[in-house]
């Protein structure tokens, strides 16, 4: 259990934690919040009290009607960190997104679910009837998404409830100054705003989080674990791996694949992104000795690829060219420049990208190729795959042609 | 106020749009900003692309328009801001005051290039066609290939015509530079591009009159003189010809054709065709062929000018061959390529015959013909070259078929001394050859190897390495100056010092192909005619500098089905010894029909105003390094040409949603959207529909944005139009398409609806002089002052349907 008792995401209550934010003036419950170090649990972590500040400051000067939007859409299919909050504890999620729409001003909330999250959003309707009264004039409506990853990012999920395509958009200006409707929009994860009734009510600090373990694990699922803890006790806390550990992804389909021997890195914003992967959906899969790491790589990319929102070109055709290549190397055609190429197709593409997805994406790239170098190198000098698990998909890779 | 806030503002609270080539209006508060360190004066809250622009920086961008909110799609104006960690884009970026930008650095640039390719690798188009830039004489070849796809061989043969004169003989002779770039080349077999103009020339030629791609112009009285009958010459009379000039062909041989008769043996062209195809000239009025007349024997330049010629061509060619500078070369036996050509072809008895053994030293096309022609004659023929097969000049498709013929080939020797025997040939000395560095053509120069010397015995030995023309009679003239390779200098539009004396061909260039001196022909005809008219020849020559100019290419090779080529039947090897028969045997027409359709028709319309091709040009992007992989790595979309004024090809289309902006923001009909997902998203109508089934009121707009050519207007056909006013939505278009004029603007450019439905149609001066009308003031139309408009002045868009006549 985390050390501290009285905080935890899915077992902890705060009955009182709307009557007492209330009770408080927003620029104390801003500063109450950035006390308790919370942040942002979306997986770029920046800190809820910066934004909360942001989105209040936009709406008193701009004399508009902010919005706060609870995103609880759990992009990464195979990390339903939000899913499972709600059906846990779901009076957390909905007192967390009055006491924001209080710290901002708010008259307005939207909780924002995946379409097929049925249960999920039936429980919340449900909630919100239930708790008509205690909402005053808070008007909260659930909204579903169009489903695929980016269907969750915080830009796209504003062109879905402006009921446009789910694409990027380019920031600045953010959402806590333009969002939806251009009105001033607190986005944040429904994690993250599940931590304000506790906060509120004991100033606990925020220092768990949900994690989803997938992979080679004895017992998969959502775990609450203390930031800090290393990779190799959360896998442990999951059962254990059934196997022998090859490598753990960490981060969803966007974040890096780190060696086995990295298993004592800690979980932690800081942390994760100085080990080449970052927070991301929070997933930590455990890949077994049995997988070749550059067919993971190039199953990553092929995925992204599909799950581009395709408005700008490093990410549309950058994602569908590297998974290309990763492709030929699998097929053993690759060759030993592939790696260089990749390397600066990397690069172009986490600095030229719209937002955080191809921003992101490329940490596949330099985590295998830093840590699994070898098992690149079997494909392309030796041309056999080191697990023998590949098998050759195409017979025609990337050339250069000169001009005709 | 931040750039998303200004499109979302009510229009009279937006921030006032300043033209990138216009100015700050007076009263408008600036700030400063500094990019690439120079201070910048700009808005605060406009894009800093837009402040870029005005003050002359010129950052990339493909998704940006003016008109448009920002896209930030194409990822091309990135540009690194101070405080921010990575390259922002400076088209959805807000000025802010102090901003330091970097604009142009190495990092973006490389970075830009790299995202040009990744569009270039996913743009399933082409540029321009290889094949026409690659041919000296620019001829359209998707044109005419098309022409004959679709039968209609005497309309193709006239396409060819304006550039070629004499399709068959070059069908057979020419070494094809065109199908060595031919696309279909990349990917599988090339389009025998040659053969098929080769075939409509031979279709043409059984015409009772050759069809002219022009009609002759009417007589201008002005008399030219051409000396040479060759390619050149016969090129340059046609043109000058059919430009109405009469044109006097003067040559040293009784017969026409220069080299093409006297020097390309039998089996490659033969004669009596040829003389059908030359005939074309004569059939033109006003010309002349005077045979057995050589300059500077006959007659000279001044000559000429004293008999009262305007103008004189000389292509006189290049009809002295090089010596080999080795002992005993003037021994009998030793014999000049060009001479033995010449008495082969007129049938002069040569000697060699059965069994005679014959060595041909050199490596280009005179050196093949000679060899070729004693293997005819049942020579056993040796050829040796001083380098390798990769160097030689002729092209290799004839060094194959040489050796098929039962030629030798020795490679990397080179001749030392002849040997004698009996007072006459005996055998060659050579030495072995090795290459060293290249030298100026590229070509790796041969070294000798000592002590490598070595002899092939033989009866004949024919040196053929290399010609130059004959330019005695040039002493005589004291302005047309020669160089030390003894070629007649000119200026870029042919002409020499000598006012009024044009020279093209082998005798201006050195020996070159056919088609370069049909090129060369060309323009003199076209600088003969601008000179006869009394142009400034100065800038003739810089116009024809200009056109010449190799234009550059874009490297794009679409995914497309694979097709063989369609072989054209040719003479056996085992028939061709002891037979002068021509070896091509030529298409059918269906074989021409299938091999042309086979064209890829490679050409885009948009070259030239394609912004993705500038860009990819400034960006030196010559290579491209996507190439070839699976068909599922590309797509290859449908066309939708159904629409009546806009052509969409989405192959083309790079996804930069300008289209859609406009659609959406500015017309108001919404047409297009991103549809698709992932990497296989594509812009177009609602379940990619025809652009017909959607609610597009064909303005246009889309396909004036587009930065490709993936939206293009339609050319269009004059008809009846019935007019629904309900949904004009004044777009102009109509103006901008009349022929007739009869539609016109007003200055404050609104679509002038009182001119349609008026009684009096105002001509289009007067429109552009009328002064700007406001919209309470009555338009005053026609003569008859007291008759009024009844409909309201321009300015003011109708709100709802007018009533007509109230």
């Amino acid at each position: 259990m985390p050390a501290s008792t009285a905080a935890s995401l899915l077992e902890g209550r705060a009955p009182d934690a709307v009557a007492k934010a209330r009770g408080m003036a927003p620029d104390d419950l801003i500063a109450a919040i950035e006390r308790s170090g919370l942040r942002g649990r979306g997986g770029a972590g920046y800190p809820l009290s910066a934004k909360l500040a942001a989105v209040r400051a936009a709406a008193v000067t701009r004399a508009a009607d902010p919005l706060v939007v609870a995103n609880a859409y759990d992009a990464d299919p195979d990390s339903p960190l939000s899913r499972t909050l709600i059906v846990k504890n779901i009076a957390n999620v909905l007192q967390g997104v009055t006491i924001a729409a209080h710290a901002v001003g708010a008259r307005e909330a939207i909780v924002y679910l995946h379409p097929e999250a049925d249960i999920e959003r039936h429980a919340m309707e449900q909630d919100i009837a239930a708790r008509r009264e205690a909402l005053g004039d808070l008007e909260v409506s659930v909204a579903s998404g169009p489903g695929g990853f980016m269907g969750g990012e915080e830009s796209a999920l504003m062109n879905v409830l402006e009921s446009r395509r789910a694409m990027a958009r380019q920031r600045p200006p953010y959402p806590a100054t333009n969002g939806v409707q251009n009105r001033p929009t607190l986005v944040s994860s429904a994690e993250t705003l599940a931590w304000l009734p506790q906060i509120v009510s004991t100033g606990a600090r925020a220092d768990t989080k949900l994690v989803s373990v997938t992979g080679a694990v004895r017992s998969p699922g959502v775990y609450e674990v203390t930031l800090g803890t290393t990779l190799g006790a959360i896998l442990d806390r999951a059962g254990g791996v059934a196997g022998q550990l090859k490598a753990i992804h960490v981060g969803g389909p966007t974040g890096g694949i780190l060696a086995a021997s990295r298993a004592d890195t800690k979980l932690g914003f800081d942390d994760l992104v100085a080990a080449g992967t970052h927070m991301g959906s929070a997933q930590i899969r455990a890949i077994p000795q049995t997988a070749c790491i550059v067919a993971e790589a190039e199953r990553l990319f092929a995925y992204l690829a599909k799950e581009t929102c395709a408005i700008c070109v490093p990410c549309r055709v950058g994602t569908a060219r590297v998974r290309g290549i990763l492709q030929s190397v699998t097929s053993d055609i690759g060759r030993e420049s592939d790696l260089a190429w990749l390397g600066e197709l990397g690069d172009h593409m986490a600095n030229f990208s719209l937002c955080g997805f191809g921003i992101t994406a490329p940490s596949i790239l330099r985590t295998t190729m830093r840590d699994f170098a070898d098992e690149y190198n079997a494909h392309i000098v030796q041309h056999r795959c080191p697990t023998g698990t590949c098998v050759p998909v195409r017979s025609r890779r990337y050339e250069t042609m000169a001009q005709p | 106020m931040s750039l998303l806030e200004r499109y979302t503002q009510p229009a009279e609270q937006q921030i006032p749009t300043v033209s990138h080539v216009g100015e700050i209006p007076s009263g408008q508060p600036t700030c400063t900003i500094t990019i690439d360190g120079h201070e910048v004066p700009a808005i605060p809250g406009e894009a800093i692309l837009r402040a870029a622009q005005r003050a002359g920086f010129n950052i990339p961008t493909l998704c940006d328009d003016e008109k448009l909110a920002p896209a930030a799609a194409c990822r091309m104006c990135l540009v690194n801001i101070e405080g921010y960690d990575r390259p922002m884009p400076s088209c959805h970026l807000a000025v802010e005051p102090g901003m330091k930008i970097t604009a142009i650095s190495d990092d973006l640039f490389k970075m830009r290039r790299q995202n040009l390719e990744y569009i270039l690798s996913d743009h399933n188009a082409y540029c321009m066609p290889p094949c026409q830039v690659g041919c000296p004489t620019h001829i359209d070849i998707p044109g005419y290939l098309e022409l004959m796809a679709k039968g209609q061989h005497v309309e193709a043969a006239r396409l060819v015509k304006e550039v070629l004169p004499f399709p068959y003989a070059l069908g057979l002779v020419c070494p094809r530079p065109c199908q060595e770039v031919c696309r279909r080349g990349l990917v599988e077999e090339e389009i025998a591009i040659c053969q098929c103009h080769g075939y409509t020339g031979e279709m043409v030629m059984e015409m009772d009159k050759a069809p002219t791609p022009f009609p002759q112009a009417d007589a201008t009285g002005k008399r030219v003189a051409v000396i040479g009958a060759g390619p050149a010459g016969l090129t340059a009379a046609y043109y000058t010809a059919l430009k109405g000039h009469a044109v006097t062909v003067f040559d040293m041989m009784p017969k026409q054709g220069g080299m093409l008769r006297y020097g390309i043996p039998e089996y490659r062209l033969p004669k009596v065709k040829l003389d059908k195809e030359l005939n074309s000239v004569w059939q033109l009025r006003d010309t002349e062929f005077k045979g057995g007349m050589k300059l500077g024997r006959d007659f000279s330049i001044d000559d000429l000018f004293t008999q009262g010629y305007d103008a004189v061509f000389v292509g006189i060619g290049a009809w002295s061959s090089n010596e080999m500078r080795v002992p005993g070369e003037d021994l009998p036996g030793v014999i000049e390529a060009i001479n033995y050509l010449n008495q082969n072809a007129r049938g002069d008895p040569v000697p060699v015959g059965k069994g005679t053994r014959v060595v041909v030293v050199g490596g280009g096309f005179t050196t093949f013909d000679c060899a070729r022609s004693s293997r005819r004659l049942g020579a056993e023929v040796t050829v040796v070259y001083r380098r390798s097969r990769k160097e030689m000049g002729a092209h290799y498709s004839e060094v194959d078929d040489a050796e098929h013929e039962g030629i030798r080939l020795e490679f990397f020797a080179a001749p030392v001394k002849v040997i004698e025997k009996d007072g006459r040939v005996g055998g060659v000395e050579f030495q072995r050859m090795a290459l060293g560095e290249p030298d100026a053509s590229g070509r790796r120069r041969p070294v000798p190897i000592e002590g490598s010397n070595f002899t092939i015995e033989c009866d004949v030995l024919i040196p053929a390495i290399g010609q130059v023309p004959v330019l005695d009679w040039v002493d005589k003239d004291a302005l047309i100056k020669k160089t030390r390779r003894e070629t007649i200098v000119t200026n870029a539009a042919l002409m020499t010092d000598r006012p009024g004396v044009f020279s093209g061909g082998d005798v201006q260039m050195g020996t070159r192909t056919v088609i370069e001196c049909v090129a060369q022909g060309k323009l003199a005809a076209k600088a003969i005619d601008r000179y006869l008219s009394g142009d400034d020849m100065a800038v003739v020559a810089e116009e024809i500098t200009e056109e010449e100019k190799v234009p550059e290419l874009i490297d794009i090779v679409p995914y497309k089905p694979e097709e063989p080529q369609v072989r054209m039947p040719f003479l056996p090897f085992e028939e061709r010894v002891r037979s002068f028969e021509l070896i091509e045997l030529g298409f059918d027409k269906a074989g021409a029909e299938k091999e042309a359709a086979r064209c890829l028709q490679c050409v885009c319309p948009d070259v030239g105003r394609c912004h993705l091709q500038r860009l990819s040009l400034e960006h030196g992007l010559t290579e491209n390094r996507f190439h070839r992989a699976e068909p599922i790595d590309y797509h290859d979309y449908e066309y939708d040409f159904s629409h009546d004024f806009i052509l969409r090809d989405l192959n083309k289309c790079i996804n930069c949603t300008q289209c859609v902006r406009i659609c959406r923001d500015v017309i108001g009909a919404n047409c297009y959207g991103l549809m698709g997902g992932g990497y296989d998203s594509i812009v177009t109508t609602p379940w990619n529909v025809s652009l017909q089934y959607t609610d597009c009121v064909s303005c246009g707009a889309c396909a004036e944005t587009c930065p490709t050519g993936a939206l293009m207007m339609r050319e269009r056909d004059l008809q009846t139009y019935e007019l629904d006013i309900v949904r004009c939505i004044y777009c102009g278009d109509c103006v901008e398409v009349c022929p007739h004029g009869a539609l016109g603007e007003t200055p404050n450019f609104e679509l002038s609806v009182y001119q349609r439905f008026g009684h009096t149609v105002l001509a289009k001066e007067e429109l552009a002089a009328a002064r700007t009308w406001k919209p309470s003031e009555h338009i005053p139309i026609g003569a008859d002052e007291t008759h009024r408009s009844p409909v309201r002045p321009p300015e003011v868009r109708p709100p709802a349907p007018p009533r007509w006549g109230a």
